[in-house]
């Protein structure tokens, strides 16, 4: 029992910054309708810009995130620009697979430029607490807490302001979004970057927990968010958190009782369940995204 | 107030709208009717900047729009209800409202229209925090409207505003219609249901695969034998 | 002929069977991720059959793609009812499953003193039938290429008949296709049948020359990459992939100044293809375009030659 609920704990800390993941993956989504290939390569730009100059000028905490930040949006728009706002509307698959050519292109270039195994990356805290039977790593903790702060922003930002409620109608419907005089290409240009930023600290916390780097984190990020967003729901915020936290935990406990060659496997037969049983996810879309998620043509 | 002339809207290769030559005059309601697929709302989609004219000119009071962007439409006060309503149904009924008064930057007066949207439509003020989503046809009618006058527009278009809507419901929204006309507000609608229009209507353009076959006052339209018996039926 | 040579064109026949079939999943509107699934299962059945329970190199074959088509069936039910995005994610899920359990599947027996078989994630190792039975590596290719042809032939052939009009029936507007009395049901799981015996026999072909696999091999990558070589080939023909897939390998391979940097040129230059052209070179305009040209050409020279002939 004991080992049921410390799994679950720490699965629920991981799960915050798969939750994050899946929050900008969702974001993204929720204003294109398209899978951002990408994404996770493009945060990872930004943790390997937060490691140069962690390793080349012994920066701070603080400035090493901030770096991450900033690299994560900078790639993020490149991203915007060349994959999504150049090809054009109609393109859905065209669009996905761009996004798929970038993410190799992003991967290379990491590849070239650090060209090592792994690298080194700051850490958050290296303390832990004990309660009871139970503990947390001290990392984990800071990081739940920035999920759980960023989050919060986040919530404000969609319902307390106009830019907000620009996202939230060009994310239900863009044209009737153009009706009220929104300008469409701005908000998803915006929700891109915002996007990219979340993804950035996402990045930095768990780069920051693991104390390391590897060039693998690309396509591990975008998978992550991937699968989080689908669980909780395509599209739906609430639901990437659900969805994170679930992943999270579902790991924990599958690599404890059935060991870590399992752990990956029960996250993708879980994922497909869903997909038959309960595509809506766990927040059970709301049925305008899901009627136009399947009729989308190719 | 606003001139189209010789417009032409394609898409791709196919033309919709053949050469559109029409004008609806301040103050006034002009109808558009027409059977389905005649090029109505492409033409409401290419005034309201969504879709783009390979030829013509649309003039608004004198300023050339033809081509420009929604939201530049928008600014010039120009405002559509669209199709369908295109309601947003995972927002509520005031969120629906404020977005309607986005391209607006007056933060006071935009409360105090939206108190008076509130004392015009009781019925939604009623559900002022439901998802649109939940609401009956007729009221997301009244809220779609009601989200286009957010926004102030000195021409309100209106693509079908009665379709698929009880006949009770649409002679409140004809009510609706003749009232903002009172108030001096130009309305261009768009409409199959061409008996109710005749109720409202200042002045009548027909539309057939792309091009205006008809422009004349209601009783014109009227005493027309072929029109009286493709779009009124055989009594009057 | 050139060794490399030979190895890239072989390369080129056996990764266009996994770009076919997502090609053909495609022509009926559906993404999928998964294809490299079906690569995999083949591979490693018909390596099992020849290596281990000594088949020949036909039967294998046929074996792997059978138990690829197979499990193509039966992916098929549980995927009906996803569409558009979930379907995509839904076979992207199944692949990494396929390719996880691989890591886990042991199977070896004895023989001649050795262990051989799959051994999870360290692989499967001796699928030596091609060489023990002395064909050579041109003689491979050649397989390959016969075995293309006709896979070819079989899709161009569909593409001509009912069943070709309406997978991109399907694939326009699945709606309207079931409104006219299409079964839906029927053609899609025809489609995704057809599509994992094509992937299955590139697997089978890719563990014999390889005469080595491992789970690794089939990742995501090989998915996606599959599915863009058909986008930037065109989705107009079934030529497609195969211009992408040429075009992939080919060009980049010979290309050896790019190395080092050869994704970040080579994936720049779709993203920019895909800006100008998003349905691929070949897409269904550029194919109805050839079409019309050949048939004003071959109706002119009819007339001249009855013009002729009266003369």
């Amino acid at each position: 029992m004991v080992d049921f609920v410390q799994n679950t704990l720490d699965g629920f800390f991981i799960g915050s910054s798969y939750a994050l993941l899946a929050i900008g993956f969702t974001l993204i989504f929720g204003v294109m309708r398209r899978l951002n290939l990408s994404y996770g390569p493009s945060i990872m730009l930004g943790v390997f810009a937060g490691t140069m100059i962690y390793i080349q000028l012994e920066a701070g905490l603080v400035f090493v995130a901030c770096a991450t930040v900033l690299g994560a949006v900078l790639a993020g728009i490149y991203v915007e620009r060349i994959c999504f706002w150049a090809v054009g509307r109609g393109a859905v698959l065209a669009s996905m697979v761009s996004s798929f050519a970038i993410w190799m292109q992003l991967e290379e270039l990491v590849t070239i430029f650090f060209p090592e195994r792994t690298y080194a990356f700051p850490p958050l805290g290296d303390f832990s607490l004990e309660f009871g039977p139970f503990f947390i790593r001290g990392a984990h903790l800071v990081m739940f807490l920035c999920a759980a702060v960023l989050t919060v922003l986040l919530h404000l930002l969609l319902y307390k302001t106009r830019f907000g409620l620009a996202l939230r109608a060009v994310s239900e419907n863009p044209l009737a979004a153009k009706f009220m005089g929104i300008n469409t290409g701005l908000v998803v240009f915006s929700a891109f970057a915002l996007a990219s930023a979340i993804g950035g600290v996402a990045g930095f916390l768990i780069a920051s927990a693991d104390q390391q780097i590897t060039p693998l984190f690309g396509l591990w990020a975008t998978f992550k968010g991937l699968i989080a967003m689908t669980l909780g729901g395509m599209g739906s915020i609430p639901g990437a958190i659900a969805g994170g936290l679930l992943l999270g935990i579902i790991e924990a406990q599958s690599t404890w009782y059935l060991g870590a060659e399992y752990r990956d496997l029960v996250a993708y037969f879980v994922l497909f369940a869903f997909l038959v049983f309960r595509p809506g996810g766990l927040f059970g879309q709301r049925l305008a995204t899901q009627n136009r998620l399947s009729m989308q043509r190719v | 107030m606003l001139e189209v002339n010789d417009i032409v809207t394609a898409y791709g290769k196919i033309e919709a709208l053949k050469g559109v030559d029409l004008a609806v005059s301040q103050g006034q309601v002009t109808c558009l009717l027409g059977p389905n697929g005649a090029g109505k709302t492409t033409l409401m989609m290419t005034i309201a900047g969504i879709l783009r004219p390979k030829r013509g000119s649309i003039r608004f009071n004198g300023q050339d729009i033809a081509g420009k962007p929604a939201r530049m439409i928008v600014e010039q006060g120009i405002v559509l209800v669209p199709e369908n309503r295109l309601v947003f149904r995972d927002m509520t009924v005031e969120e629906n409202l404020m977005a309607g008064a986005f391209s607006r930057s007056d933060g006071k007066t935009v409360q105090s229209d939206l108190e008076a949207m509130y004392e015009r439509f009781p019925h939604l003020q009623e559900r002022s925090t439901q998802y649109a989503g939940t609401l009956s046809g007729g009221e997301q009618q009244m809220l779609a409207i009601s989200r286009a006058l957010m926004a102030r527009p000195r021409l309100l278009l209106m693509d079908e505003p009665s379709l698929g809507l009880a006949p009770l419901i649409v002679e409140d929204i004809f009510r609706i219609i003749r009232e903002l006309n009172d108030e001096g507000m130009t309305v261009f609608v768009v409409e199959q249901n061409a008996r109710m229009a005749l109720q409202v209507a200042d002045h009548f353009y027909l539309i057939e695969q792309g091009k205006v076959v008809f422009d004349g006052t209601p009783g014109e339209m009227e005493e027309d034998e072929v029109i009286k018996r493709a779009y009124l039926g055989k009594k009057i | 002929m050139d060794d490399h040579l030979i190895q890239v064109l072989s390369n080129i026949g056996m990764i266009t069977f996994i770009a076919l079939s997502a090609y053909v999943l495609l022509l009926t509107g559906e993404i999928s991720f998964g294809q490299q699934a079906f690569f995999a299962i083949s591979a490693y059945a018909s390596g099992i059959a020849t290596a281990m329970w000594g088949w020949s190199f036909w039967l294998g074959l046929l074996w792997g793609a059978g138990v690829a088509g197979f499990a193509a069936f039966l992916l098929a039910w549980p995927t009906l009812r996803m569409r558009g995005l979930y379907f995509a994610i839904g076979t992207l899920a199944f692949a990494e499953m396929v390719r996880l359990i691989f890591e886990v599947f042991h199977y070896q027996i004895e023989i001649d003193g050795e262990m051989v078989g799959p051994n999870g994630s360290e692989g499967f190792r001796g699928i030596r039938y091609i060489f023990e039975n002395n064909i050579s590596e041109f003689q491979y290719m050649m397989i390959i290429y016969a075995l293309l042809a006709s896979v070819l032939v079989f899709l161009f052939a569909i593409e001509r008949t009912r069943v070709g009009a309406i997978f991109r029936m399907l694939g326009e507007d699945e709606l309207l296709a079931e409104m006219q009395g299409v079964n839906r049901t029927y053609y899609k799981v025809m489609a995704t049948v057809i599509a994992g015996l094509i992937a299955g026999i590139g697997g089978a072909l890719f563990a014999h020359m390889n005469t080595y696999v491992e789970p690794k091999i089939f990742n995501v990558m090989l998915g996606v990459h599959s599915l863009a070589y058909g986008l930037i080939g065109g989705l107009g023909t079934a030529i497609g992939p195969l211009i992408g897939v040429s075009l992939d390998i080919g060009l980049l391979e010979s290309t050896r100044m790019f190395t080092g940097y050869r994704m970040v040129v080579f994936g720049g230059l779709v993203a920019i293809l895909l800006i100008f052209r998003p349905r691929g070179l070949l897409d269904e305009e550029a194919v109805h375009a050839i079409r019309s040209a050949w048939r004003r050409k071959t109706a002119s020279s009819t007339r001249v030659d009855q013009a002729a002939e009266r003369n």
